[in-house]
């Protein structure tokens, strides 16, 4: 059965959420959305999702911690980082992490979809 | 003994002591003209009947009465005399003779009408004196910052003598006012400084509004190439660039207000939204360092008389003093605690109360009674201006700010503020 992926967008910003989300729908990717790490945490199971989207400074966990607890339990998902902050140490860190991609704010939709294309595809693969 | 005979000679007939008398009307005179004050002498028999009158109807709430009949007030100043003044009070009112100033009173209430008014409550409500700092307008039209003083007749009944003294304190006033600007300029430059070192942190929440803009725009974008794109649609992603424009117009505003010099106001403000405002600039400094914030309002607080920016600017200060205190205290045993909680409160009916506490390292005893000394510091960068500040506005609100070891460690802030009325 083949299912479509599913996409979990984590950003404490409402405005960021929604516009993520409504990217995602005319993309026709279905996507959950959560305010903090802790609420994806609170019901992530492997393989729930097929790509994590995650800011990087949010209150409680940030999206670098998020990135290296899933990655302790689980490898294969890919995780895209985004962040409005431009430190060139934080998108090393997020790359030897493991992450997927590393993408500044504001997003460029296509570059974000190319990523997301790759992303989705080695999940399937 | 002729001359003590003279004395005694002039000496009204009156019950008071001999003692009042032991100079000669002349010694009186020469001491009274000298005097460093300007000093009247006013006749308000003039007022006595329209006032007797007012008892005799049992007018108790003179203030109203006046209120509702001002022309009471405009007699009062023509039937009113002054008998005398001295040098002073020519010199005050740059008159050339004490024949200028021995007239109606009208001309001593021409910058403040309104104070006759509260002259003649004070008199018909029998108090002994009456102070304000007022202003006069003297002959040649210059206005003059004064100490009005009025000291009613002993028995108010008689109505016969009141004095008037002044005391010119335009200078007192005018070096207030340029330590006042001093403060102002200073406060406001320190909070440029602390603006500058928040740019990541402010940028970044600039940024966030203008990202969401973007995105939601490239969407519509994809939409519009679609054939099932809706109205609907259409609408949704246009009202979320809208308000996330908004938003970040706002953001900036209030930026801007925090940068740009301004004359501190009294104004209410709500304590809570002051926080709220503080946060906007330090937010994203705390999240990027890894330290959890927790906050407590406290709901319905009643509203403190103060300059909002001012109060921000505290709030902001004792933030990245925290913030600071736990980037230094990294390692040092407290464990993998990095905490700031803010708390804000009532305190009986007349305070609120604003706390934040840290999981710093704490403030060494010596130094708890020094810091909020201007210049001190335990920080190998900053001036050491950051808490005197603090000090300073929260002292010119009328409140009180203290600081202290938490028994669980970490330092703790409380600022307390009067309520306003």
């Amino acid at each position: 059965m083949v299912r479509a992926p599913l996409v979990a967008i984590v950003d404490d910003d409402e405005g960021m959420r929604d516009a993520l989300s409504d990217l995602l729908l005319v993309l026709d990717l279905p996507c959950r959305t959560f305010d903090r790490a802790e609420a994806l945490l609170a019901e992530y199971e492997p393989g729930l999702f097929d790509c994590i989207i995650t800011d990087v400074r949010m209150p409680g966990i940030s999206g670098l911690d998020l990135l290296r607890r899933l990655r302790s339990f689980d490898a294969p998902t890919p995780v895209i980082v985004i962040t409005s902050d431009t430190n060139p140490k934080a998108c090393a860190q997020a790359l030897e992490d493991g992450a997927h991609a590393f993408l500044t704010k504001p997003l460029e939709d296509h570059v974000l979809l190319d990523h997301l294309r790759s992303a989705l595809a080695r999940d399937d693969g | 003994m002729a001359n003590a005979a003279r004395k005694y000679a002039v000496a009204p007939a009156d019950d008071r002591g001999s003692w009042d008398f032991a100079a000669s009307a002349e010694d009186y005179r020469r001491l009274i003209h000298h005097l460093p004050v300007a000093l009247w002498q006013v006749d308000t028999r003039g007022a006595s009947a329209a006032f007797d009158k007012l008892k005799a109807e049992g007018v108790t709430d003179i203030a109203t009465y006046l209120d509702e009949h001002p022309e009471l007030v405009e007699l009062a100043k023509d039937v009113v005399l002054v008998t005398a003044v001295n040098r002073d009070a020519i010199a005050l009112f740059r008159g050339q003779s004490g024949a200028d100033l021995v007239a109606p009173v009208r001309y001593l209430f021409a910058a403040t009408p309104d104070m006759a008014k509260r002259v003649m409550v004070a008199h018909y409500e029998g108090r002994r004196n009456y102070i304000e700092e007022t202003k006069i307008a003297a002959f040649d039209g210059t206005l003059i910052d004064v100490l009005f003083t009025v000291t009613y007749p002993e028995r108010p009944e008689l109505y016969d003598s009141s004095l008037i003294t002044m005391l010119d304190i335009g200078e007192r006033l005018k070096t207030q006012a340029q330590l006042r600007q001093l403060q102002a300029d200073f406060t406001h430059a320190a909070r440029i400084s602390t603006l500058g070192e928040l740019a990541t942190s402010i940028a970044h929440e600039v940024k966030q509004p203008l990202a969401a803009i973007v995105t939601s725009a490239e969407t519509t974008l994809r939409w519009l190439k679609r054939d099932d794109v809706t109205m609907a649609k259409l609408e949704t992603l246009t009202s979320r660039v809208i308000s996330n424009a908004r938003r970040a117009s706002d953001i900036v505003q209030r930026i801007r207000g925090m940068a740009l010099k301004h004359v501190p106001e009294r104004t209410p403000v709500d304590l809570n939204d002051v926080v709220e405002e503080a946060l906007l600039v330090v937010r994203h400094d705390i999240e990027s360092r890894s330290i959890a914030l927790s906050m407590r309002y406290r709901d319905g607080l009643p509203k403190v008389i103060g300059d909002r920016i001012q109060l921000q600017q505290v709030v902001v200060n004792l933030l990245v003093n925290s913030v600071q205190a736990i980037a230094q205290g990294s390692g040092s045993g407290n464990g993998s605690a990095r905490r700031i909680e803010l708390r804000t409160n009532v305190d009986g009916d007349n305070a609120v109360t604003f706390t934040i506490r840290d999981t710093g390292p704490g403030i060494a005893e010596e130094n708890l009674e020094r810091i909020f000394e201007s210049f001190f510091t335990t920080k190998d960068t900053g001036m050491g201006m950051g808490l005197a500040i603090c000090q300073s506005i929260i002292v010119s609100h009328g409140g009180i700010i203290a600081a202290s070891n938490h028994p669980d460690g970490g330092a703790r802030f409380q600022v307390s503020l009067p309520v306003g009325r």
